[in-house]
């Protein structure tokens, strides 16, 4: 019993974490259809910044709000230069964040070098639940997860900026024509983005090793999320992207390796993109 | 003035049909292509020692890119997953070196690799195009196929040699009456030397076969194309298959004359290398592929010495830069220039 427990609450933790990282990925793909590949560095460039701002001896969440709007500003100055002039162009876009990502990638290796690096776990010490243990940490990340999506829940479906949004989606000529600024709220969903990414990296550095290519797996992890859980809703879709995702991960690695368990989820994930190329919770493809 | 010429040029072109045939060949690209071969094969005549023991390999990433840009220059798709193939063809290399014995080894190798990559890419392009996975999402599959390849390199350390990589001997190819030892690096020059000449003009016929021309058609209207009554999804997968089993090709290769296989070959990062050869290279162009996977190479293999750092940084910059305005790259951005040269006579 504590045993499935413990599984449960493994695959439940995991799931969150996953969710969080790809939120920002979801965010820029759902929302403007942008699909940052830049995602991963900016993962990275948050770790970094956190590592480099606890050396300084600040503390943890000031670091990594810090992060985040840093990671924000970079995004923002990415968007006003290229990524603007792209929004109607889908794969161009594409391969213009993936060269930010080689580009991110080799400035973080000019400024930090290649070595591996670890940030010190804030909030030490396990929790245990009916005999099952969990790192506080992890907890509290997880806790963090849970939040921001209600947060995403509540600004979409509850506030003004939400309608704006979604009216967007639905249909971007009528919304401007009913006076929603589409590039200014474009510019504002890519810098959201960019800065979800470097909170994202801040959270899990105490968790992963700090090194220059660590946002290369979860860039394809979070992609696989957005896609498996569909493109359409962006909180329900992402957390039930991750749930499978980071569910059938666990699970799969109780019989083999970890590595190898990601790799079965990933050919599962393509076979799930295949036969449901909108998402599990997508609408049919038109 | 301008039509007394072009009456002339009609005029001498019907009564020498020779003439005619040679004035369609002398394209820009077959013009730029006879050069860049011709300096090829005259590279161990110059230069002794380095640069014959290292252009093979670069060659060798000439025919990997070429593979890439059959499916982006041509179909439209791009492959973040060709070094998953490459490996696949140096595993098959090494394994069939090591457990076959005799001539018959080193041709098994090649032929299994380019067969696996061949059949692997076949099955999983009509899994996908068959549903329609298309233009971002195949990027995304063929980005999950190079992880995938790289993690079970690494794992599979029975098979593969896991982390520590594989040694690969130097292997003679036996041919009737003719042995063909790649432990001589003049023979190994002239061999792939060969082999990507063999390759690319494979490709450009396959280019300009009515494959090839429905294959553009796709990729500038694939609707289109499949209401004129064609199978898009057959002729990418198609495709697809002939790009992986080139690719294969280049990794068998590869295997015997690097000696070394290592799993970061089949890795997201070298599959990252081969598309920014073909973007900066010229991505319409399988001159631009080569051009710009032995150009790169040779500079990053200068330059990561002296500034190892700042070289991927300006590399990256320089992609950068090629996406977003010379969408041409290098080698279609030199051709595009002739046309207009030739209009200002």
């Amino acid at each position: 019993m504590t045993q499935v427990l413990s599984v449960a609450l493994d695959a439940i933790s995991s799931s969150l974490v996953l969710a969080l990282v790809a939120l920002g990925l979801a965010v820029v793909f759902g929302l403007v259809r942008v699909i940052n590949m830049g995602h991963g560095a900016m993962l990275a460039l948050g770790a970094y910044i956190t590592w480099t701002l606890v050396q300084h001896g600040l503390p943890f969440v000031v670091c990594v709000i810090a992060s985040a709007l840093l990671v924000g500003v970079f995004g923002l100055v990415f968007e006003i230069v290229l990524i603007r002039h792209f929004y109607d162009k889908q794969f161009e876009t594409l391969l213009i964040t993936w060269a930010f990502y080689l580009v991110a990638t080799q400035l973080i290796k000019v400024f930090w070098g290649t070595d591996l690096h670890s940030v010190a776990n804030p909030i030490r010490g396990t929790i245990s639940i009916g005999g099952a243990v969990i790192g506080r940490y992890v907890a509290v990340v997880s806790l963090v997860s849970i939040l921001l999506f209600a947060a995403a829940a509540w600004v979409m479906y509850r506030t003004n900026v939400g309608i704006r949004v979604r009216a967007m989606i639905q249909n971007r000529e009528m919304a401007m024509m009913l006076g929603v600024r589409a590039s200014a709220m474009y510019r504002a969903i890519f810098t959201l983005g960019a800065m979800l990414a470097g909170l994202a990296g801040g959270l899990i550095s105490p968790m992963f090793s700090v090194e220059p290519d660590m946002g290369t797996l979860w860039l394809v992890r979070s992609f696989f999320v957005v896609t498996v859980g569909g493109l359409g809703s962006l909180v329900g879709g992402t957390l039930a992207g991750s749930a499978l995702m980071g569910g059938a991960t666990t699970l799969v690695s109780l019989v083999a390796q970890q590595v190898f368990a990601q790799t079965v989820v990933f050919a599962l994930a393509v076979i799930a993109l295949r036969f449901r190329p909108a998402g599990i919770l997508g609408k049919k493809a038109a | 003035m301008s039509d007394d010429l072009g009456g002339t040029r009609i005029e001498s072109v019907r009564r020498h049909p020779a003439a005619a045939a040679a004035r369609r060949w002398a394209s820009g690209e077959n013009i730029a292509a006879s050069v860049v071969f011709v300096a090829l094969f005259y590279v161990p005549y110059v230069f002794a020692g380095y640069p014959v023991f290292v252009l093979p390999q670069y060659m060798l990433f000439g025919i990997l890119a070429m593979s890439l840009c059959l499916l982006w220059g041509l179909g439209g798709m791009v492959s973040f997953g060709q070094a998953a193939f490459f490996i696949v063809g140096a595993y098959s290399m090494g394994i069939a070196v090591h457990d076959i014995a005799g001539a018959l080894g080193p041709w098994a190798g090649i032929g299994l690799g380019v067969a696996i990559a061949a059949a692997a890419a076949a099955a999983v392009g009509y899994f996908l195009f068959s549903a329609r996975v298309r233009d971002s999402y195949f990027v995304l599959v063929t980005l999950a196929i190079s992880t995938i390849a790289q993690v079970v390199a690494n794992t599979a350390s029975g098979v593969t040699g896991g982390f520590n990589g594989m040694f690969v001997p130097k292997v003679a190819l036996d041919l009737p009456g003719l042995a063909l030892s790649l432990q001589s690096d003049l023979t190994a020059y002239y061999v792939v030397f060969l082999l990507t000449l063999v390759t690319y003009v494979g490709l450009r016929t396959l280019q300009r076969s009515a494959f090839g021309k429905i294959l553009v058609s796709i990729r500038e209207n694939e609707e289109r194309t499949e209401s004129l009554g064609y199978n898009t999804a057959l002729r990418k997968t198609i495709a697809f298959a002939i790009s992986g089993g080139v690719a294969a090709l280049a990794g068998a290769f590869y295997a015997t004359d690097a000696g070394f296989v290592s799993p970061d070959l089949g890795g997201v990062l070298f599959s990252t290398n081969v598309v920014v050869w073909v973007a900066i290279g010229g991505r319409q162009y399988f001159l631009g592929a080569i051009v710009g996977a032995i150009g790169i190479s040779a500079l990053s293999n200068q330059l990561n010495a002296w500034i190892p750092t700042y070289w991927q940084l300006l590399l990256g910059l320089l992609f950068f830069v090629v996406i977003a305005f010379f969408r041409r790259g290098l080698v279609g951005t030199l051709l595009a220039i002739r046309p207009s040269m030739r209009r200002a006579q």
